[in-house]
């Protein structure tokens, strides 16, 4: 019993990190009918962003609220930044060509960073992981029984950051001017041009939007993990992007319910069967659900118009 | 059954109908042995061209669903890998058997045959069960799900004593020779060219071309969308096969990701939709690193510059891919074919698409 | 206005009369709230030669969609020769006889003329499967991968199958007037040769009922003229049942027997021409005023 809570709690607290990544999937496709394959290497470029500040800013400074508080905006900001060139310069070119052009562009910029990351040439970290700095020295919050259950303060640091980022976006997608103008170019962004709304600029928001969010969650991944690496964001992002599928593509909410029930189907399956297998899971529950409900768990297939 | 019953034509050629569907295999066997005996140079010369041909084999297959039909598998390595180890768990299997009726070297090129037919059979097997599922929805589905399966191969071997985990298969009989090798480039090529001729292969186009008019028109567009998917993994089946056969070890890092995106970077640079293309795209991206590696060793520049050409490879792969979607998305040949874009005073074959 | 609209009588059912080749049955079909089409019924006999008319947004192309199972009904049934086809693919309900056109033009644009016809006489080489068990659906497999066999190994049945297939594509290009195009890529064709090249394909589906979705779209008046003329023809030739969805009323009033008038996706009148023309809430919802003037009220 208390082995199951144990592992409920770190499902959850993967499973939520999961799931800001996935929301990025799931905003982009929204807009731009897109699988933006690189989501997860741009992700895993702000969790160096990050690791470059934390190292610039010192051991001292590091530990204080100010200095968390430092990391996550320069990781998030730089890459929100990183998100709008790349969408600026690789995607808006390609608009309004066949979508598998853009499909390949998305994997070619995936293929480059996270290979070009493991280069040691110049400013380039190189291939082996490297140690997170502990922004967040980890402490147990909440011990239940003789050790059976143990909740870090990370787990629950992460859970209200990501809830807390989660709760702006829907407050975002649905409460404000730009939320309209999102939702109304994910209906049809010609018919929304014609509108009146600025298609590019909704677009380039967007991603900036969903790329600053990847960054938040992947130095949440970082603390976890208390390491980075430049094939961390291939990983991340592929559950990630497993999630939002499971959810259904498009679709908020169901990106945050796929990624939890991921982040819990991982988890129980390392702790009741087999550890090794743990990345395997992801993609056979993938296949599983698109055997079963093609549109994930949310959407639906959508019918072209004819 | 409305239109009156036309007369069918006669086929206007030279060669008898019946004759031409082995035409090509009369005139390329004797060819292929020849090239086979008369190699017997370098080792690294066979090595390399072993390498150049199973390359080959990989785009041409890859080239059947990623151009052909339009779909964007990312996961070939993992059809590769399949190949690779069931191919060789069989030969090790039948290792110590021999044909007795056969000279042994002739027994173990059958038994070779026979473990690379069921390399490419199990490989097969795999592409209909992943197509199955993801070839439903829409093309983006298929370059996770493959990418996806390269995962979960990779895993099983990692988790299964029969392959050696994570240390690898050794000791396969080393059959692969650059005659066998080339023998099923020839096959690959074939029955590519082939099938885009076919009405068959008309009908890959036109789903790449327009899937729900396709759909309209009476064609099975899961039905072909899948057969292709699984034509293509065979051959990938095959191309594993054939590398377990002169590589001394294979282990699940000779079949990652890294695999999969030199293939589909081969088939995006010689043209989505062109056989020919596909072969030039993988003869010159497996000779260029070498091209480089002795340059660099050459010019006499320092060692580690020649030992970084296979680590700078990968993201200049990436920056290709992006570059050539930007300024010429339909890579060399575009949908032709090597005779298509010749120069206009030699002999062309015909025009129009393929 | 449609709340005092008299029910329009669905089509009369004679039991003895042949069973219609297309049939709709108090089809209705919704996207989210949005109802597309209400209580839609038709009935297409051979020889038939049907118009579907209504303003922009009337259904007339959602009608389409379902009659060749794009989309699915939420109510009511479709049925080809009394075989019921809901839940069906488009794929599998063209094989029972039923091609279509598109509004906007969808050829395979990179494809020759002959390729395009081509590709759909090559689909009905597939087998027929009236049930979908699991028997059947193998049987099904083990033909289609034995003909791309067949396709591999170049076997003399499947060059003359090939022969076969051109030559029929070839009657259909000639039919259509489209033989000195044999070659061409469709992409380059003129726009009223494309709208002709989509029926040459839709025909080389073998069809027993056509469905046409604006054919005269973009055509000046003397091709309109042509098709007209066409349109019968090839009724009489193929022997089919055909159904026009057209926005030139004169193309409609001057071919079709029967016209089906819908707006907001329900059926508000069905006649001859002569009483669809006169029918007051035909000229309220579609014609307007301005075509009353600008035809004197009757042509």
């Amino acid at each position: 019993m208390a082995q199951l809570l144990q592992h409920l709690i770190n499902g959850l607290a993967a499973g939520t990190i999961y799931a800001l990544v996935a929301l990025g999937y799931t905003m982009v496709y929204g807009v731009l009918k897109l699988i933006n394959f690189a989501h997860g290497d741009v992700m895993m470029v702000g969790v160096y962003m990050g690791y470059a500040t934390a190292f610039a800013i010192g051991r001292e400074a590091r530990g204080s609220f100010l200095g968390i508080a430092a990391v996550f905006a320069v990781a998030m900001l730089g890459c929100a930044l990183f998100g709008f060139l790349i969408e600026r310069f690789a995607y808006r070119p390609l608009r309004e060509k066949p979508r598998l052009t853009a499909l390949i562009t998305a994997i070619g910029i995936s293929f480059a960073l996270s290979y070009g990351f493991q280069l040691d040439i110049g400013f380039l970290p190189g291939a082996s992981p490297r140690a997170f700095p502990e922004i967040i020295e980890p402490t147990e919050w909440l011990i239940i029984g003789d050790r059976d259950v143990v909740v870090w303060n990370w787990q629950v640091i992460s859970f209200l950051i990501a809830v807390g980022l989660m709760v702006g976006l829907q407050y975002l997608v649905f409460g404000t001017r730009f939320g309209r103008a999102m939702r109304a170019v994910s209906w049809d962004h010609r018919v929304a041009a014609l509108m009146g709304i600025p298609t590019d600029r909704v677009i380039a928001l967007t991603f900036m939007l969903s790329s600053g969010l990847a960054a938040g969650a992947g130095l949440l991944y970082a603390i976890k993990d208390t390491s980075v690496s430049p094939l961390m964001g291939l990983y991340v992002g592929l559950k990630a992007f497993v999630a939002a599928v499971i959810g259904g593509i498009g679709h908020v909410p169901g990106a945050v319910v796929g990624a939890l029930v991921l982040g819990l189907v991982e988890e129980f399956v390392v702790g009741y069967a087999a550890s090794t297998w743990r990345d395997a899971v992801a993609f056979g529950f993938l296949i599983l659900v698109l055997l079963v409900k093609p549109g994930g768990l949310f959407g639906r297939v959508a019918a072209e118009k004819v | 059954m409305q239109s009156p019953a036309l007369p069918v034509p006669e086929a206007p050629s030279l060669v008898p109908p019946a004759l031409r569907g082995i035409l090509p295999l009369l005139i390329a066997i004797p060819t292929l042995a020849l090239f086979h005996w008369s190699l017997t140079g370098s080792d690294f010369a066979t090595y390399l061209l072993s390498v150049v041909g199973v390359n080959i084999i990989l785009a041409v297959s890859l080239n059947i669903v990623n151009g052909m039909t339009g779909q964007f598998s990312i996961g070939h390595a993992g059809f590769m890998a399949v190949g690779a180890y069931i191919a060789g768990y069989t030969s090790l299997q039948l290792k110590e058997v021999a044909l007795s009726f056969l000279p042994v070297s002739a027994s173990d090129q059958v038994l070779f045959m026979l473990a690379l037919l069921v390399g490419g059979v199990a490989a097969a097997l795999c592409g209909f069960l992943v197509g199955l599922p993801s070839l439903r929805l829409r093309g983006d589905y298929l370059a996770i799900v493959t990418l996806g399966f390269g995962e979960i191969i990779r895993v099983f071997v990692q988790n299964t004593d029969a392959f050696g985990r994570a240390l690898g298969l050794s000791g396969i009989p080393q059959y692969s020779s650059p005659g066998m090798v080339y023998f099923w480039v020839f096959l690959v090529v074939l029955a590519a060219r082939r099938l885009a001729g076919s009405s068959h292969g008309r009908s890959l186009w036109a789903i790449r071309e327009d899937e729900v008019a396709a759909e309209a028109m009476g064609v099975d567009t899961t039905g072909y969308k899948v057969r292709a998917f699984v034509f293509s993994s065979f051959f990938a089946g095959i191309a594993g096969g054939l590398f377990a056969h002169f590589v001394p070890i294979i282990n699940p890092g000779s079949f990652t990701f890294v695999r999969s995106m030199e293939i589909v970077v081969m088939v995006v640079l010689g043209g989505l939709g062109s056989t020919t293309g596909a072969v030039v795209a993988a003869i010159f991206l497996t000779l260029l690193p070498e091209g480089m590696r002795s340059l660099f060793g050459a010019l006499g520049t320092e060692g580690s510059l020649a030992q970084r050409v296979d680590q700078i490879r990968m993201p200049i792969y990436g920056l290709l891919l992006v570059v050539l979607m930007l300024s010429r998305p339909q890579g060399l040949f575009g949908t032709k074919e090597l005779w298509d874009v010749l120069p206009r005073w030699l002999p062309r074959k015909r025009r129009g698409l393929a | 206005m449609s709340a005092n609209a008299q029910p329009v009588a669905p089509v009369s059912q004679d039991t003895k009369a042949p069973a219609a080749l297309l049939r709709a049955d108090g089809v209705s079909i919704q996207f989210g709230g949005l109802k597309a089409l209400t209580d839609f019924h038709l009935s297409i006999q051979q020889g038939d030669l049907l118009g579907l008319i209504g303003p922009n947004g009337a259904g007339k192309s959602t009608a389409f969609n379902v009659l060749t199972g794009v989309y699915q009904p939420s109510q009511g049934q479709v049925l080809v020769r009394d075989t019921k086809v809901n839940g069906r693919k488009p794929h599998q309900i063209n094989l029972l006889g039923v091609a279509r056109t598109f509004q906007n033009i969808r050829l395979f644009r990179a494809l020759t003329a002959l390729d395009n016809v081509k590709v759909a006489c090559r689909a009905q080489t597939a087998l027929h499967q009236s049930r979908l068990g699991l028997g059947a659906k193998l049987a099904n497999a083990g033909h289609n991968y034995a003909d791309w066999w067949k396709a591999l190994l170049l076997t003399p049945s499947f060059q003359r199958e090939e022969r076969r297939l051109t030559a029929q594509a070839e009657h259909l290009l000639e039919v259509m007037g489209l033989s000195h195009r044999r070659d061409e890529e469709a992409r380059n064709l003129p726009y009223g040769e494309q709208r002709r090249l989509e029926i040459a394909r839709a025909l080389g589906s073998q069809p027993r009922v056509l469905l046409l979705d604006e054919p005269a779209a973009g055509m000046n008046t003397r091709e309109k003229a042509d098709l007209m003329v066409l349109i019968r023809k090839l009724r009489d030739d193929f022997k089919l049942g055909v159904l026009v969805i057209e926005h030139d009323m004169k193309l409609v009033m001057g071919i079709c027997e029967q016209i089906t008038v819908l707006d907001h996706g329900e059926t508000i009148a069905r006649g001859a021409p002569s009483e669809v023309r006169s029918d007051r809430k035909v000229i309220e919802a579609y014609l307007g005023d301005s075509y009353l003037e600008s035809h004197g009220g009757a042509a």
